[in-house]
């Protein structure tokens, strides 16, 4: 069986010459569909690089990275947006929403790239939003809601679609612990009821306590691997 | 529509940049507006104080008489052609003259002159020469009236009721031909050229004088509708225009006013392009501060997929509101603004320009044009500034602009 994920022999190096960074060092790693896993590792291990490989959003030096069997370290242009769109969730730190839209519109949004219909995206937030607990918080923009309800947002927005992945790059670092564990909490249970995958990168103790699976890395290279 | 949301409350993210952007567009679209009615206007004042001064909107001449003002050729059948011109829907009205060459002495000194004889019942019709007079009184078709400019006054010394007299020479026979007057009238177009140089006398007076009867060299017209002036295509230029005769409007006869009127054109060209310029690089300025300030929203829109044909459109879009609200503006503004200075005038005082008179306030003029084409113009142009901000914004690299957003 293909795995969901599988990055084969992936190094990435920043700078050149003296100034010359390997941030990930012949990296291969599956992961299969419906895992929760986290990425550890101290700052600067290379855990949002792979990350951001396996999104998408920056291309190995070397290796493969391949998702659903396709391998998007080859793709560029509207072929990657249109791949990034329909495949992958991104969960970021700082949240990242975009301020001038309320919460309903930046669930939306993707949808909308996608081309669904107006009716069927309205159905579709109001559903992400009782499942991420906002219902009635549709019309806020972002700078009238908590940090926590923000990423909730967040979950939301890369729920939208039914990607194949949702990958968070440290989703709870801004956050209070009480509100990091309440989304741990919602994340852990789309992963049980709806089978979606999740992969973190994080050095937080709460995911790395609910994380299935721990990916430890250091200085650009995969330490070990626990299963929990 | 959810792009067109985004793009309209991204503008109002920075009031006060957007204030500021705008005003910018809206006073550049305000003085081009304004600009080209002060053109219009100057353009209308010019052609009007040539044509009303003394040419008339077009005249028929002989067949080359405007090439040397030889006095031979003349237009024999005058009457006749006044009668078809008065019968002609387009005219309004028409006058002959006799142009002829000659020399003008008072009992102090003397000076070469260019006579007009002029049908005074008729030349009130075609030019300001009466409303020309500030001292004495006009042609009233006595005999021996006659009015000088004032700088040849001045160089004849003479004043209302003094003796001057007239020597040229007949056409036909060519003999010497000398006529007493009495000064009538002074006149002052304005224009030294015509202030220095030019008599008139009664045209009676002029065809007898100069051996002349029945006959005319010129007759200058004026129109119902001054923009026809030259129409080509009008019945009049297609009936004078033979092996006798040749009618022409204006713009044919003082080419250098059409080279003038095409240097106007030009310059407003090139003022409205360099303002314009000016306006592009601030839009542009604007558009890439509005970006660096969001640079982690592009990355995290590319990163969920919008495609960077999408990011320019967004982009595209805002430059398009940033357009909208700035015309409406600058129209609001301009209109008004046009509109007084339309009905109040610019006091410009009193100028000589190419032998052309400007005197007192001109009106701006109001075009249609000005509100429809202009408006567009800086859309599109504002539009072609946002394209290199928007290609900027589309090539942003998603890992870069999220690093930069922590």
């Amino acid at each position: 069986m293909i795995p969901l994920i599988n990055t084969v022999t992936v190094s990435r190096i920043f700078g050149k010459d003296e100034a010359k960074v390997t941030a990930l060092d012949q990296v291969s790693l599956s992961i299969e569909a419906g895992e929760f896993t986290a990425i550890v590792g101290p700052s600067g291990s290379g855990k949002s690089t792979l990350l951001h490989l396996i999104g998408g959003l920056d291309k190995p030096d070397f290796g493969t990275v391949e998702l659903n069997g396709e391998n998007i370290a080859d793709m560029s242009g509207n072929k990657l947006s249109d791949f990034r769109r329909d495949n992958i969730g991104f969960i970021f730190q700082a949240y990242n929403l975009i301020p001038v839209l309320s919460a309903a519109e930046n669930i939306e949004y993707i949808m909308l790239l996608q081309g669904i219909t107006a009716a069927k995206r309205r159905i579709r937030v109001k559903e992400m939003l009782d499942i991420v607990g906002l219902t009635g918080l549709e019309n806020r923009r972002p700078a009238q809601l908590s940090g926590g309800q923000q990423q909730r947002v967040a979950v939301a927005r890369a729920m939208a679609t039914n990607p194949s992945i949702i990958l968070a790059d440290e989703p709870t670092a801004n956050l209070d612990s009480k509100t990091g564990i309440s989304l741990l909490d919602v994340m852990k249970e789309l992963n049980q009821t709806k089978g979606m995958t999740f992969v973190f990168s994080t050095h937080d103790e709460k995911i790395i306590q609910r994380a299935r699976r721990l990916v430890y890395l250091r200085d650009g290279l995969i330490e070990r691997e626990e299963t929990q | 529509m959810l792009i067109l949301r985004l793009a309209w409350r991204n503008l109002f993210r920075n009031i006060r940049r957007t204030v500021l952007t705008c005003l910018l567009i809206a006073s550049s679209l305000l003085t081009i507006i304004l600009m080209d009615g002060i053109m219009l206007g100057m353009i209308d004042v010019m052609i009007g104080s040539l044509t009303h001064t003394l040419e008339g909107e077009a005249q028929i001449n002989g067949k080359g008489f405007r090439d040397d003002y030889e006095p031979n050729i003349r237009l024999r059948n005058y009457q006749e052609i006044q009668q078809k011109l008065m019968h002609d829907p387009a005219v309004q009205g028409s006058s002959p003259r006799i142009i002829i060459g000659a020399m003008i002495a008072s009992t102090n000194n003397n000076s070469g002159a260019l006579v007009y004889g002029v049908d005074a019942s008729t030349e009130t019709s075609v030019s300001k020469l009466a409303d020309a007079v500030y001292a004495g009184e006009f042609l009233s078709g006595k005999e021996r009236e006659i009015m000088l400019g004032r700088p040849m006054a001045e160089l004849l010394e003479v004043e209302i009721g003094d003796r001057l007299v007239l020597t040229s020479s007949t056409v036909d026979s060519k003999e010497i031909v000398q006529e007493l007057f009495r000064l009538s009238g002074l006149f002052e177009f304005g224009p030294e050229s015509l202030d220095e140089n030019l008599i008139f006398i009664n045209l009676d007076k002029a065809q007898t004088l100069f051996e002349l009867p029945g006959s005319a060299h010129q007759i200058a017209i004026r129109f119902k509708q001054p923009e026809l002036a030259n129409d080509p295509s009008l019945d009049l230029y297609k009936s004078f225009n033979n092996d006798s005769t040749e009618a022409n409007g204006w713009l044919a006869l003082q080419p250098t006013m059409g080279a003038m009127l095409e240097m106007t054109g030009y310059s407003t060209f090139i003022v409205g392009s360099i303002l314009f310029l000016l306006a592009s690089l601030g839009i542009i300025n604007s558009m890439f501060m509005s970006i660096y300030e969001r640079i982690y929203e592009f990355g995290v829109l590319k990163a969920v997929g919008t495609r960077p044909a999408n990011i320019i459109k967004l982009i595209l879009t805002e430059a398009f509101y940033l357009a909208l609200i700035s015309c409406i503006f600058g129209m609001i503004f301009g209109y008004f603004i046009s509109v007084y200075f339309s009905t109040n005038g610019i006091p410009m005082g009193r100028m000589e320009m190419s032998g052309i008179v400007l005197d007192g306030n001109m009106n701006t003029i109001l075009m249609p044009y000005q509100f429809i084409s202009f408006p567009v113009y800086v859309t599109l142009l504002t539009l072609i500034a946002a394209i290199y901000p928007a290609l900027f914004a589309s090539r942003i690299v998603p890992t870069e602009a999220l690093q930069k957003a922590l």
